[in-house]
C-alpha cells in the first residue's frame, strides 16, 4: 500500500555501508486539469485555456531510519507550474528525545495552517485545493528546527509544536510575489482532538524584509521620497526588518459522516505598506461511502493602510504614487466552492471542484473548474 | 447434495464480511485492552500498552478481507479514510503506519514470536500460540 519497504541491506551491499537502516519510500501525485469558465476570467493560475500543468504535481519522499531514534526525511517535489523542475520541498533529520517528544531540524514546513503540513498531498483532504483566501502567504517552508510533542490530556490528544527558523525566498505581497527575507521566526501551534472533534491555534512572529526594485532601488520610490524630505513617509512604507505576526485558529468536526472545518487567520507586517490580512473559510461536507460532496465559503479582507498617506495633500506630486501603492493592497474577495471527492480506488481519489471568486475591490468575478485525480503510493 | 453443502459455506462466507475480529497478543502479555487502547495503538497515538511496555502493532494488507472489518470496528473508519489519515502523518514526518503483513498466518507467527506485538485475525483463525486480548463483534 502506502509504502515500499526496501531493506537497506540491498543498498548496503552496493554501497558497502555497514548500517542496516530501513528506507521507506512513499510518494504522492495530483494530476489535475482545469480552466476558467469565461473568456476574461483568471483564477489560481488558470485562464480560458484548459491546463493540465497548472496544479499538477508529483513527489517522492524518502525516509531512512538510522536507528537509535534518529531518522532523516527528504521530499522531492515537482510542480507542473514550475515545468516539473524537481526541488527539495523539505529535508530534515528527526531525533526522538522520548516517545512523545521529537526534534526536527532542516528545511521544514511552517505550521501556519491546519493543512500546512500536507497541503500538497491532495489525497489527505477532500477539496481540490486548500482554500486560497486563507492559504495565501506565498511561502510554506522555512529553514530551522521544531520541537514536536504529542500526548493525551484526559480524553484529548494533544500535539504541540514549537518552531524557530528563517526564510529567504519569494513571498506574496497582495497578489504578486516578491523577494523576501523573514528572520527570527518563532512560533507555536497546538492542536487538541477527541473522537472526531479537533481544535487548533497557531501563532508565529518574525522580522520581515521585502525587496521590490521599483521601490527599494536607488532610483525607487523610497529614495525619491527621501530626496523630497519625506524620509519618515518612506520609512512608514518600506518593509525593512518589520515586526510581523501570524495568528490562526481553526476547528474540525468529523461526526456521523458530516464534515465541518473552518479556519480564521490574521497576518500583519507592522510599519509597512502591507495591509493587515484577515481571512477565513468554512467548509461542510457529507460522506456517502466513497462519495463526499462539499461546499465551502472563503473570505479575504485586506484593508489598505490609508492612514499612512492621510497627511499628504492630494495636490502633492507624490500623492498619486504613494496612495496607489498603499491602495493596491486593498482586497475584499468572497469565494464559493462546490465540489466532490470520489474514492474510486484504494489509493486514488477523483475530485472535481467549481470555484467562483467575487473580488469586490476589483469589481470582477472569476470562476474556474478543475477535475483530477489525487493518489498516494 | 454434496454440492449444496459446499455452496452453503461459500454463501455464508460471502456474508461473513462481518466476521468477528480477534485482537491478539503474545501469550506472555497480561495487559487488558479496550477498543480505545487498540484504536490508539493502531493509529500511532499510543506507542505502549497500559503497563508501559512498548507495543508493536501488526496490520494486515488491504487485500485481506478482515482488514476492512478491523478498520471499521476497531478504528471506526473505512480503509481509505485510514489511508488518508496515514498519508497526513507520513508526508509530514510525524508518524509511520504499522507494519503490514500479507496474511493472517504471518500475523499469527509474528505475534507468537514477539512479546511486544499486537495484531488481529478473524476469530476463527486464532491458534493456541497467541492470546486473544479482545474480540470485536
Amino acid at each position: 500500500m502506502l509504502k515500499r519497504k526496501l531493506l537497506a541491506i540491498t543498498i548496503a551491499a552496493t554501497l558497502c555501508a555497514t548500517s542496516q537502516a530501513a528506507v521507506d519510500i512513499n510518494g504522492f501525485a495530483s494530476i489535475k486539469g482545469g480552466m476558467a469558465l469565461s473568456n476574461d476570467d483568471e483564477l489560481y493560475g488558470y485562464d480560458n485555456d484548459f491546463s493540465f500543468k497548472n496544479e499538477s504535481l508529483a513527489a517522492l519522499q524518502v525516509k531512512s531510519d538510522l536507528g537509535d531514534k534518529l531518522s532523516v526525511t527528504a521530499q522531492l517535489l515537482g510542480r507542473g507550474a514550475d515545468d516539473w523542475d524537481v526541488k527539495f520541498e523539505w529535508a530534515f533529520l528527526s531525533y526522538d528525545l522520548t516517545d512523545t517528544l521529537r526534534v526536527n531540524a532542516g528545511r521544514l514546513r511552517t505550521p501556519f495552517y491546519k493543512y500546512s503540513d500536507f497541503r500538497d498531498v491532495g489525497y489527505a483532504y477532500d477539496w481540490s485545493r486548500v482554500p486560497q483566501s486563507v492559504y495565501g502567504l506565498g511561502f510554506d517552508n522555512i529553514e530551522g528546527a521544531s520541537l514536536y510533542h504529542t500526548t493525551t490530556l484526559g480524553n484529548f490528544d494533544s500535539s504541540l509544536q514549537f518552531i524557530v527558523g528563517s526564510y529567504d525566498g519569494d513571498a506574496a505581497i497582495g497578489s504578486s510575489a516578491a523577494d523576501a527575507q523573514i528572520e527570527n521566526i518563532t512560533g507555536v501551534a497546538w492542536e487538541l482532538g477527541q473522537d472526531g472533534y479537533s481544535f487548533r491555534v497557531a501563532y508565529l512572529t518574525g522580522k520581515t524584509t521585502f525587496y521590490v526594485d521599483q521601490l527599494d532601488s536607488s532610483a525607487g520610490l523610497y529614495a525619491q521620497l527621501t530626496a523630497f524630505g519625506l524620509g519618515t513617509l518612506a520609512k512608514d512604507l518600506d518593509i525593512v526588518d518589520e515586526s510581523s505576526s501570524f495568528a490562526g485558529i481553526g476547528f474540525n468536526i468529523d461526526k456521523n459522516d458530516w464534515l465541518l472545518v473552518s479556519e480564521i487567520t490574521k497576518a500583519t507586517v507592522d510599519d509597512s505598506f502591507i495591509s493587515d490580512q484577515e481571512s477565513y473559510y468554512i467548509s461542510i461536507g457529507h460522506r456517502f461511502d466513497s462519495i463526499t460532496p462539499y461546499v465551502s465559503f472563503e473570505k479575504e479582507d485586506n484593508k489598505a493602510k490609508t492612514e499612512i498617506y492621510a497627511g499628504v495633500p492630494t495636490a502633492s506630486p507624490i500623492f498619486t504614487p504613494v496612495a496607489g501603492l498603499v491602495n493596491s493592497l486593498e482586497t475584499e474577495r468572497n469565494s464559493i466552492n462546490v465540489g466532490v471527492r470520489y474514492d474510486f480506488h484504494p489509493s486514488a481519489a477523483f475530485k472535481a471542484q467549481y470555484t467562483n471568486a467575487d473580488n469586490k475591490t476589483a469589481d470582477r468575478k472569476d470562476s474556474v473548474l478543475v477535475v483530477g485525480v489525487d493518489l498516494v503510493f | 447434495m454434496l454440492k449444496k453443502l459446499i455452496f452453503i459455506p461459500a454463501l455464508t462466507l460471502s456474508f461473513m464480511a462481518f466476521a468477528n475480529v480477534a485482537v491478539i497478543v503474545h501469550p506472555s502479555n497480561a495487559v487488558t485492552l479496550s477498543q480505545d487502547d487498540i484504536n490508539k495503538i493502531f493509529t500511532g497515538r499510543a506507542k505502549s500498552f497500559s503497563d508501559g511496555k512498548a507495543a508493536e502493532p501488526m496490520n494486515l494488507a488491504e487485500a485481506v478481507a478482515v482488514r476492512a472489518d478491523f478498520d471499521q470496528k476497531a478504528l471506526g473508519r473505512s480503509s481509505s479514510q485510514m489511508k488518508a489519515y496515514w498519508s497526513k502523518l507520513i508526508f509530514t514526518g510525524k508518524g509511520t503506519p504499522p507494519k503490514e503483513l500479507a496474511s493472517e498466518q504471518e500475523v499469527l507467527d509474528a505475534v507468537a514470536k514477539n512479546p511486544a506485538a499486537i495484531g488481529y485475525v478473524s476469530a476463527g483463525a486464532v491458534t493456541g500460540s497467541v492470546k486473544v486480548a479482545l474480540t470485536l463483534n
